[in-house]
Formats: C-alpha cells, structure tokens, sequence
C-alpha cells in the first residue's frame, strides 16, 4: 500500500485540485451559480476497499463515465445522489428521471469532465482527449466497481483522485473521480518529477 | 446469523448454517456461488476481469482463472462434494451502454466463468446475468437459498432453497 510517497500523493492532490479547480469554473458557468471545490483527496487502496470508501454500495446514484485517450489513459466518473441530481436538473429547468434530465447530466459530466482532462493534460504536458459520456443511475457499486474493472483492473490497487463540486447556496453538489489506469499513475508522476 | 461481504477480487467460503455470503452492487463483475445443497457448505467469489495477465499479486482473486479453481478447492476443503457442486451466477452486465469495452467486459466474464465450470463439470443452476442493471447477490448457507436484488427493488430467490436440510 505504501507504493506512492507523500510527496507523490500530494502532488496528486495538488494536480486534482488544479484539474477540479478548471472544472467548477466550467460548471459554474453552465449552472450561472458559483461553485467552491473541495480539498481533493488521493486514495491507494486495494481494489476490494475501493467502492466501500467511496459511500454505500447500495445506494442509488447517478454516474457520468468520460474515458481518457490519449498519452495516459484513465476515467473521469461524476457521481450525483438523488438530491443532487435533481437540485442540478432544477438548476438547468429541466425534469430530473426523464430522457432530458439524464442528458442534462450528461452535459454537465461532458464539459466537466472535458475542461478537467484538459487542464490535467496541460499541466502534465501529455495529450489526452475525453471520450463522449456515458451514464447509467443504479447501485452506486454497480457503477464505480464497472469503471474500476476497465481500468484499475489489471493492477492491485486502485488511486482514486476524489474532489467535490459544491453549487454555492444550493447543497447540491457533484462528486468526482479520476481513475487512471495503473501505469498512467506513475507516467504522471513522472512528469511532476517526484 | 452473519453476513460476511464478499468484495471485488476477494471470495469467501463457509460451512455454517445461517451464515450468509454476500456481494454488493455488483456491475460487469460476476458473483459466483458454489454449493453443495446435500450440505450446509457454500462459497461466493467475486470475479472483476477475464483472465489473468500474468502480473497478479498471489492471494488475489480478481481474475477468473484464479477464482474459479480457487473457490472449488476452498468448499471441497470444507467438506463439499466434488461431483455434487452445483453454481449460481449473478452480474456481468454493461452498465454504461455506449461504453463498448465495460460492455464486454460483463460478457466476457461470464463467458469465461462459465468455461472453467464447464471445464471442472459443474452445472450451473441459475442465472441472473447481462442486462445494465447492478446486482447484490446472497447466499444462505445451509437454507441454499440464494436471492438477487436489483437497485430499487426487492429481493428475489433465484434458488428458493429448502428447509430442514442436515446440517
């Protein structure tokens, strides 16, 4: 467990918090709300204690998956519960459960998900281009353990980069994970020269 | 009674009546169930990927080919039956559905799971497989009952099980 430093991780975090810093920015934009970060939290942990971590893994959630492609691969995943979702589909003036809520979602982990792989790739200086978004609303397991599989899953452990978006005012906010693949990690670090 | 979670890339096994084997919310992962319905022994592994590259750590069970032959010896080991060992399957299921590789990774985990049953002769019994919906799957040892949940819905016996089994 200890196969990143604190130095290592910290400059993880440092990298989410630019990453997410971009992303609220973006949202907040979108939403015409003002939007705070969190402090990021960087995660290595066996795979098996990963979806644990993250919240119960019964309970209903929203996920929007964006792939990276490009010099390190990965997922961007943005979990909305069912408050959240519908605080944000309210924000937008759109119905959240319906076809049109669900896209609203979409579009928001799209150009989230976008300006934060983006500036992730600036700072690394790498190329990476986001996918088109995916959703899916079920069990928050279900959801995080299918990203996990398709990119942590050939490694032992999983780093998750954990940031959230808060809207001001609103108590609603977007939960938000990278997830590179397991050597994408080290190239990153690599790069940041610790 | 106790219910022992049955994580990704880990398996359990037990020989005690009124224990109950679980695996939350699985998604593209499979929950596979053996039992012995003569006995009160039962093991659950839970299966994240295909086949193993070649660079798993010993004593992690994530790949089928791992878990498969793994969980077989674990409930022989308990005293289960070899030719008696029957199998559940839950999950595999793509729960993006533009994402084309999670989709096949749901498909080609259980695919692969049911190879090696087939390779080590042991029926498959009931299945609860494919589709975009995450699954909890329990076992009951003892009672062999084994149900599934879906996300906002009730739990269901996918084998009802049966009472005043010897223990």
């Amino acid at each position: 467990m200890s196969r990143y430093t604190d130095l290592q991780l910290d400059a993880l975090r440092e990298l989410a918090n630019i990453g997410s810093g971009t992303a609220s920015t973006a949202l907040s934009s979108m939403l015409g709300r003002s939007v705070d970060i969190s402090v990021p939290n960087a995660f290595v942990m066996p795979m098996a204690e990963a979806v644990g971590t993250i919240g119960d893994p019964e309970s209903e959630t929203t996920g929007v998956v964006l792939g990276i492609v490009g010099e390190m691969p990965g997922s961007v995943l943005l979990l909305f519960t069912p408050k959240d979702a519908e605080l944000m589909c309210g924000l937008l003036g759109v119905e959240a459960g319906t076809e049109i809520g669900v896209s609203a979602l979409m579009e928001i982990g799209n150009i989230v998900g976008a300006s934060y792989i983006n500036a992730l790739g600036q700072m690394i200086g790498m190329e990476l281009e986001p996918t088109p978004p995916a959703a899916a609303t079920d069990m928050l397991g279900a959801i995080v353990e299918t990203v996990l599989a398709e990119r942590a899953g050939a490694g032992d452990v999983a780093l998750l980069l954990d940031s959230d978006l808060v809207v001001e005012g609103e108590d609603c906010s977007v939960s938000f994970l990278l997830v590179p693949d397991q050597g994408g990690v080290d190239q990153m670090l690599e790069r940041l020269g610790v | 009674m106790a219910e022992t979670m049955v994580r990704m890339g880990e398996l359990a096994t037990s020989a005690v009546a009124g224990d109950v084997l679980v695996s939350l919310g699985l998604g593209s992962c499979i929950g596979l169930a053996l039992l012995d319905r003569r006995l009160a022994v039962a093991g659950l592994a839970h299966v994240v990927l295909p086949a193993s590259t070649g660079t798993a750590a010993p004593g992690t069970w994530k790949f089928a080919d791992h878990a498969v032959p793994e969980l077989i010896n674990r409930v022989v080991k308990l005293g289960a039956r070899r030719p008696m060992l029957e199998a559940v399957l839950v999950g595999g299921a793509s729960m993006f559905a533009v994402s084309k590789s999670s989709l096949e990774v749901g498909q080609r985990n259980e695919a692969a799971v049911r190879d090696l049953l087939r390779a080590e002769r042991i029926n498959v019994i009931a299945t609860e497989t494919g589709g975009s919906r995450g699954r909890t799957i329990r076992v009951y040892v003892g009672s062999h009952k084994v149900t599934v949940r879906e996300a906002g819905g009730t739990e269901k016996a996918l084998v009802p099980g049966a009472a005043g089994v010897a223990a």
